[in-house]
């Protein structure tokens, strides 16, 4: 999970990935950082997000993300 | 007597048919004209006919009802959206000041926090009420096409927004010249994606009105997630887009054509683009997956009223093409000017300046801005040309091609940015002793090299602070020292050189 808050705050410095829950819901995370999050989630696990795990469910909070990238993983 | 907005307006008052839907939300044209002489009537006392009335809110229908109620009232709007920074909020009430600054209930603590003096009033409150329509008519009479709709503001190299001030015939000329080359029918359906108070949303505020079409406004966080949002495309049955060409770049980039053959929206008849150079590689893309889709390339500065030319894309591109920008719009005028003011022969590279109706009236409270941009045209001494800072050239086939911009100006997701606002909001913050901004085009984003102290998460905050989310460099380098040169101006080659090697 350190490892993941890590790579969040390089791309939003200014939000509390720990601690928010609802990053798509509330609007926090735009596109932007949504295309800079899947490159990161390449470059630093490996992992590919295909469109249809783009879903508010899978990016809502930092935990969520986790889940999603370990299920990629394997 | 020239045609004025309220004419536009008026001609759908009594169609019942929906106008717009935002969610759950369907408003007709009836009742969004009905809604808007209410506010109208209920602003009577605070406005004078003829002043700007400020409106901060979100993406929903009652804003547009809140614009209109503005134009009935007599009045011009200033739109802005309300996840705008407090600190440029207040950059703009200042430099606006508006006697009355509306605000939704969503946004009504950021309306408290921006240092706003005058009037707060609620778009909710204003909307409650009967509309005296009476009151409306002797507000309106005086209009003429001439007369202000609005002012948009953009970004200013000196860190001061810039407010373009636009005329109502501006709007309904432009507005005519885009519907006919869209081909917009009754039956069209629009999917707004730009914010409410951008340029690019008078398409879809204003199309609905002459043709009788409606416009859905589509959801910010599906822009985010490829799939929910062609599910509400399909859904709604959107059948024209116009978009910046950032905003389809964005769905290509998250992989949103990596789905099942169903679930792509190809009942999609038109996507227009502008705001920036759509890559060949991405419009490719588009056209393979929506092969029936007519695509149109369209170009103009918010000075112009959005767009002066367009070019229908006739072909399928290849990956490194780069589209001209075509031909003028009905109306429209286009001119090649050369330094010395002269007129550019075909295949010389000029300046692109703009001229007909579409001419903007000028820059907001700054005549020495105005005078510097907005010149006689050359042909015709007594009409107005407006200077884009934009190279063009005509190719051999009369078709116009865009080159660039002759300043530090760069379009970055389809947003203006003047490099020297940058540089100027990074050299303030504490820690920072020299700064460079500039832009990668290859990998479109924004960065930032600063000597100093600071952290790279001071400049990230700092700049989250005061400025919306395209203008926040994403790319940040800490250096020993920015090279200069002995005239001190940054050594350019020598810094692209350590750049290289970070």
């Amino acid at each position: 999970m350190e490892e993941l808050l890590k790579v969040l705050g390089e791309i939003r410095p200014d939000v509390d990935f720990a601690g928010e829950t609802a990053l798509i819901d509330d609007q926090i995370l735009d596109s932007f950082d949504m295309i800079a999050i899947v490159s990161a989630f390449d470059e630093h696990y490996g992992v590919t997000v295909k469109p249809a795990d783009l879903v508010p469910e899978n990016f809502n909070s930092a935990e969520a993300m986790l889940a999603m990238i370990n299920r990629l993983k394997k | 007597m020239s045609r004025t907005i309220i004419d536009y307006l008026e001609k759908q008052k009594d169609n019942s048919c929906t106008a717009y839907i935002d969610g759950d939300t369907e408003v007709s044209f009836k009742d969004i004209l009905g809604k808007a002489k209410v506010i109208a009537s209920n602003l009577s006392a605070y406005l004078k006919p003829g002043e700007p009335a400020a409106i901060l809110s979100g993406r929903h229908t009652g804003t547009i009802a809140g614009y209109l109620g503005i134009v009935y009232a007599g009045c011009y709007y200033a739109p802005i959206d309300g996840e705008m920074p407090v600190s440029r909020i207040s950059k703009i009430l200042s430099l606006l000041n508006p006697s009355v600054l509306i605000t939704d209930a969503e946004f009504r603590k950021t309306a408290e926090e921006c240092g706003y003096s005058g009037k707060l009033l609620s778009l909710e409150e204003l909307s409650e009420g009967t509309a005296d329509e009476e009151v409306i008519r002797a507000r309106t009479a005086h209009y003429d096409g001439s007369d202000p709709l609005y002012v948009l503001f953009t970004s200013g190299s000196s860190g001061v927004p810039k407010g373009v001030l636009t005329g109502q015939e501006s709007v309904m000329n432009y507005i005519d010249a885009v519907c006919e080359v869209l081909d917009v029918k009754e039956d069209d359906v629009l999917g707004n994606q730009a914010p409410l108070d951008y340029i690019a949303a008078i398409r879809d505020i204003y199309i609905p009105f002459l043709t009788g079409c409606k416009t859905v406004i589509l959801p910010k966080k599906e822009f985010a997630m490829p799939s929910l949002l062609f599910r509400t495309l399909i859904r709604n049955g959107v059948t024209i887009l116009c978009w910046s060409a950032a905003g389809l770049e964005t769905l290509a980039r998250l992989k949103a054509f990596d789905c099942k053959p169903e679930d792509l929206p190809v009942q999609l008849k038109t996507i227009l683009f502008s705001g920036s150079v759509m890559p060949g590689k991405v419009l490719r893309q588009y056209q393979e997956h929506l092969p029936r889709t007519r695509f149109i390339n369209q170009y103009g500065p918010t000075e112009a009223t959005a767009s002066c030319t367009y070019y229908e894309v006739d072909h399928v591109v290849a990956e490194d093409e780069v589209l001209p920008i075509g031909v003028p719009y009905r109306n429209y005028t286009i001119f090649l000017r050369r330094e010395d003011g002269s007129e550019a022969e075909p295949g010389e590279t000029a300046e692109i300046c703009v001229g007909g109706p579409g001419v903007t009236i000028g820059y907001y409270k700054d005549p020495e801005r105005t005078a510097l941009s907005y010149i006689a045209d050359p042909r015709d001494p007594g009409k107005r040309l407006y200077r884009t800072g934009d190279y063009g050239r005509y190719r051999e086939d009369g078709l116009l091609e865009f080159h660039g911009r002759m300043d530090r100006q760069v379009k970055h997701f389809g947003h203006r940015i003047e490099l020297d606002e940058i540089e100027g909001a990074a050299g303030r913050i504490d820690g920072v002793e020299g700064c460079y901004a500039y832009y990668d085009r290859e990998k479109e984003v924004l960065c930032l090299a600063y000597a100093g102290t600071a952290l790279k998460s001071d400049i990230a905050k700092a700049f989250r602070k005061d400025f919306p989310a395209f203008m926040v460099p994403r790319k940040v380098t800490q250096l020993e020292e920015i090279p200069k040169l002995p005239n001190g101006k940054t050594d350019m080659s020598k810094l692209r050189e350590i750049l290289k090697g970070q």
